[in-house]
């Protein structure tokens, strides 16, 4: 055929050369001003003292005029889109991953895998967890390799002529399980379980055994997404001097450049990131997830890349809520007091540590209950499993525990024969109390916002 | 029959990061006229902290929340700032945002006690202006002083600080600590029916009161308070991520991870309980997480008073509900024979 | 490729698209009207909420093809350069966004629900409400904001809901 040209290591003709200049196009309207010249400001940002106003928001006259530019939201000359291969297997070993089909579909411009990346693992506490899986699978959401292609639609077609081979291994979804001795090591170490913590106070034993009554109860919560609104996205663009513009929806810009300098192995200074707002977070957007790639792709081809989850890719491949199992064994005095607690909390980590520890800690603190406890043992692992990683989420741990003591609390306050406000009342911090670690508590309101709560719904009137 | 119940969930919430530390750095530029810009590094992710933050600097500085530009969220020109994590942002990067407005602030003093004839320490910044303290009258606009800094004295009015909450280490064998500086306490109640023949949870009203010390914008506080109680409802009774024997998620879409729409949300009472924290900035302390803590909790509590069923493992989906409540059902027909 | 015209906003707009190009694709990659968001592309979250004809249609579901010739609002034709359109005004007075990416798509549903010109109450508005997702608000302060832009465009008034206790 005269037409045909040769471009890179595929035969392209020029027709379809030039559907890829055309897609690659920014779009040609430029943009209508579509909001008023002016706008009031309302009384309440133009008051002195500013503290205590109810002050509206600049950005949220952006939000309703759909005037915010998030991620996706942006494009620049150029810029071409990655996607990102999921295992779509829980645990297995690969053996060999072949992208050379996949780089012959049209539109595709580059493709990355775990290998390719300077130093391919990341995490806040504990760097245990690749950017695109090389060596081992260790949940089914892992990346594997990522394409960049002139347009998202070519990416994911070209996703499906990857080749990999994997030798399955063993699974562990259940935290129990995977504490025991036998089980498999997700991580080669000599114990699935990653991080421990514990809190003594006292001298429980003797508390229970003051105690008139004994309650027992073991408590288990499931894994949740944070679904934000907004799905992870970020562009890469590598310059000229060797600087990476990312502009991304990570909410934590100044760990995440020193991670993304960690990875591509550069110096801080050549790095930027440019954050806009945060399209929901909720702590599913602390850490690192596509930043690395694009910027590497963005140096392969020259050109912006742009990444956006789909929503798939966020349930899958984001961190999520972590499980908890919860034993609960407290002693009360007849008069309903808190004598002694034990609690044993295990916290399903899945596939990678992320925020898991930080979340073990503030749950094993919290696990008491904002109640006075003089005895008191908690003991607290957060453990591998080959499911989706879990991570930071509104509330650490606190939404878990709260729901285990509460729960607890009306169940020995029913046994009793004592009123659940009543019960929370006696036992309620107050000004001064020691918290579980011994740290001596100020401006403590717990009391009154028991009873201003409950004098709000009308605790003591309601009937059924 | 729908059966009502109703239950408490009370919880306290720490501010900011365990052990670790969690520096934020601020900067505060006062313009000529007396507006100022503030460089923080913190990301707007939703819950206005941008607003809040301003309003921080406002009230240092003496002037109002729309004085201040705020610019974030870009590592080439803001500080460093530990994220939008933890509920961290009102009080750690406040904190660091009122030391930075007090910095440029002192130079506003020092270059207006000359020409009010007293020390810079006899001044304050209210209502944008400089004045004497208890002799309002001898003052000057904010705006005079920031010119004369700027163009006459050749001081511009810049300041820049960081704040990392105080921290002791937890001893690893016993736990013993201060982890965090601060806590917040807070209690939902709920209203619930319960319809014992599908064992369908129907939360009716929500009442919450929550410390957050000063609100700085109670109108953001009241946004961030409802704003969890959804998520907390979701956590309570609807959502889970289910997953096949190979570890294949099964619902990965929202059309069968089920969240909370506009028609499984109570009405919902909110209070702010009134607390004062003297080490956040004007008092404050955080409100971000902990909206979403005791609601589960509460209405799991409902859930018994209504029908005297304890779910153990959440979410209390109908399936549960309904389950829980036929073997309560069967062991009390089991009793009542030998009752008799 | 195929040549789709839309009356979007009022002006008309003419791309060529591959024909499996949705309507939001279009709007947002084509087009530039970049205020819909895509939250999920199958129809399940209505950020993507747009009025075709004067109804509220998830844009990701509709394939650019099947609006030729239609007229599209988006959240970009709601205000002019005279007027800032009061449910954009009311959602910005009661701090009803958050993050906003639900913002677009709770207004335009909001908008076919006040111009269908019927009476509204809570309920009405909780289920017109009821395809739009939004994780961070729980709903409340949008619903306030719907209520209060409902009032005013319609001089109607809503009964206020009766305090709990004191
Ligand atoms: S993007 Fe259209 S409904 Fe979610
Ligand atoms: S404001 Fe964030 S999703 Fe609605």
């Amino acid at each position: 055929m005269a037409d045909e040209v040769k471009v890179a290591d595929k035969t392209e003709t020029v027709e379809s050369l030039r559907k890829i200049d055309d897609n690659l196009r920014l779009p040609s309207v430029p943009e209508k001003r579509v909001f008023p010249k002016e706008i009031d400001v309302s009384a309440a940002r133009m008051q002195t003292p500013a503290v205590g106003q109810r002050a509206t928001r600049p950005d949220g006259r952006m939000h309703g005029l759909g005037q915010t530019k998030y991620i996706d939201d942006m494009f620049f000359p150029g810029m071409i889109h990655a996607k990102i291969k999921r295992a779509g297997i829980a645990h297995a070993k690969i053996k060999s991953i072949d992208v050379s089909e996949a780089e012959k579909m049209p539109g595709v411009m580059a493709t990355l895998i775990g290998s390719e990346i300077p130093v391919n693992s990341f995490g806040p506490s504990l760097q245990d967890q690749p950017l695109l899986a090389d060596d081992v699978v260790r949940h089914a959401g892992d990346g594997v390799a990522a394409v960049a292609a002139v347009t998202e639609q070519q990416a994911l077609d070209a996703l499906e002529k990857i080749k990999i081979v994997y030798e399955e291994l063993p699974n562990v979804f259940d935290p129990v399980e995977a504490m025991k001795d036998d089980a498999y090591k997700i991580h080669n170490n000599e114990s699935n379980i990653y991080a421990s913590k514990t809190i003594m106070k006292g001298d429980v034993e003797k508390g229970f055994a003051d105690s008139d009554f004994i309650f027992e109860r073991t408590f288990t919560t499931q894994m949740v997404e944070h679904v934000p609104m907004e799905p992870h996205a970020s562009i890469g663009e590598w310059d000229a001097n060797g600087r990476v513009t990312l502009h991304s929806s990570l909410g934590r810009i100044t760990l995440g450049r020193a991670d993304i300098s960690r990875t591509l192995e550069m110096p801080i200074n050549r790095i930027r990131i440019i954050a806009t707002v945060v399209g929901g977070n909720f702590g599913g957007k602390n850490e690192i997830t596509t930043e690395p790639i694009v910027a590497l792709l963005s140096k392969k081809t020259g050109r912006p890349v742009k990444c956006v989850f789909t929503r798939e890719d966020e349930f899958i491949s984001s961190t999520t809520r972590h499980p908890f199992v919860m034993e609960y064994k407290t002693g009360m005095s007849k008069e309903g007091k808190i004598m002694a607690r034990k609690v044993r909390l295990i916290c399903d980590g899945g596939a990678y540590c992320s925020w898991s520890e930080t979340t073990l800690g503030k749950a094993c603190i919290l696990s008491a209950g904002p109640y006075n406890i003089e005895n008191l043992h908690v003991d607290a692992y957060a453990v591998y499993t080959t499911k989706t990683m879990t991570g930071a989420m509104r509330g650490f741990g606190a939404p878990q525990v709260c729901f285990a003591y509460e729960s607890h609390m009306d169940d020995m306050a029913a046994e009793l024969g004592i009123e659940p406000l009543e019960i929370r009342l006696k036992n309620a911090f107050n000004e001064g109390s020691a918290s579980p670690t011994g740290q001596v508590l100020e401006a403590v309101v717990v009391k009154d916002s028991l009873e201003m709560a409950t004098e709000r719904f009308g605790w003591k009137e309601w009937r059924k | 029959m729908i059966r009502r119940g109703k239950g408490v969930g009370c919880m306290w919430y720490p501010i900011g990061f365990t052990v670790l530390a969690n520096p934020s750095a601020a900067t505060v530029k006062v313009n000529e006229d007396g507006t100022a810009t503030l460089l923080t590094g913190t990301v707007e992710t939703g819950q206005g902290s941008l607003t809040v933050l301003a309003q921080i600097a406002a009230e240092e500085l003496g002037v109002s929340t729309d004085d201040i530009h705020v610019v974030s969220a870009d590592t080439d020109t803001t500080p460093m700032d530990t994220g939008a994590i933890a509920s961290r942002t009102t009080y750690v990067t406040g904190n660091a945002i009122k030391l930075a407005a007090a910095n440029a602030k002192q130079i506003l003093f020092e270059v207006a006690a000359p020409l009010l004839e007293v020390q810079p320490n006899q001044l304050e910044a209210v209502d944008r202006k400089i004045q004497v303290q208890y002799f309002p009258q001898r003052c000057l606009p904010i705006a005079d002083v920031a010119l004369q800094a700027q163009f006459v004295m050749g001081r511009p009015p810049i300041g820049s600080a960081s704040y990392n909450p105080p921290t002791v280490g937890m001893d690893p064998e016993t736990g013993q600590g201060k982890p965090f500086s601060t806590y917040v306490y807070a209690t939902q109640c709920a209203e619930v029916e319960v319809d014992d023949e599908t064992g369908e949870v129907d939360v009716i009203y929500m009442s919450a009161a929550h410390d957050c010390g000063t609100a700085i914008n109670p109108m953001l506080v009241e946004g961030q308070i409802e704003g969890g109680i959804s998520m907390g409802i979701g956590f309570a009774l609807q959502e889970e991520m289910l997953f096949d024997d190979k570890g294949l998620q099964l619902n990965p879409n929202l059309t069968n991870y089920i969240m909370p729409t506009s028609l499984d949300m109570p009405e919902i009472d909110v209070d702010i309980v009134e607390n004062f924290d003297p080490t956040g900035p004007f008092g404050a302390k955080g409100v971000g997480e902990p909206t979403a803590v005791p609601t589960a909790a509460a209405i799991c509590n409902a859930i018994f008073d209504a029908v005297g069923v304890r779910i153990t493992s959440l979410p209390a989906t109908a399936e549960k509900v309904l389950r829980a409540i036929k073997e309560k059902n069967d062991n009390d027909q089991k009793i009542l024979p030998a009752a008799e | 490729m195929t040549d789709v015209t839309l009356i979007v906003n009022g002006e008309t707009k003419t791309a060529s698209v591959p024909p499996e190009t949705t309507l939001l694709k279009m709007l947002r990659e084509d087009l530039n009207y970049t205020g819909s968001k895509l939250g999920c592309d199958v129809g399940d979250c209505g950020a993507c909420t747009v009025l075709v004809d004067g109804l509220a249609v998830n844009a990701c579901l509709m394939l650019a093809g099947q609006a030729e010739g239609k007229e599209i609002l988006t959240i970009e034709g709601l205000s002019t350069l005279e007027k800032y359109h009061p449910i954009q005004k009311a959602f910005e007075d009661v701090a009803a966004l958050q993050c906003g990416f639900c913002g677009p798509g709770m207004i335009m549903t909001t908008k076919a629900l006040i111009d269908q010109d019927e009476d509204v109450t809570r309920q009405n508005i909780k289920d017109a409400l009821s395809g739009n997702l939004c994780r961070c608000t729980g709903y409340t302060k949008i619903i306030e904001g719907v209520i209060d832009a409902y009032q005013e465009i319609t001089g109607k008034k809503l009964p206020e809901i009766k305090p709990r206790a004191a």
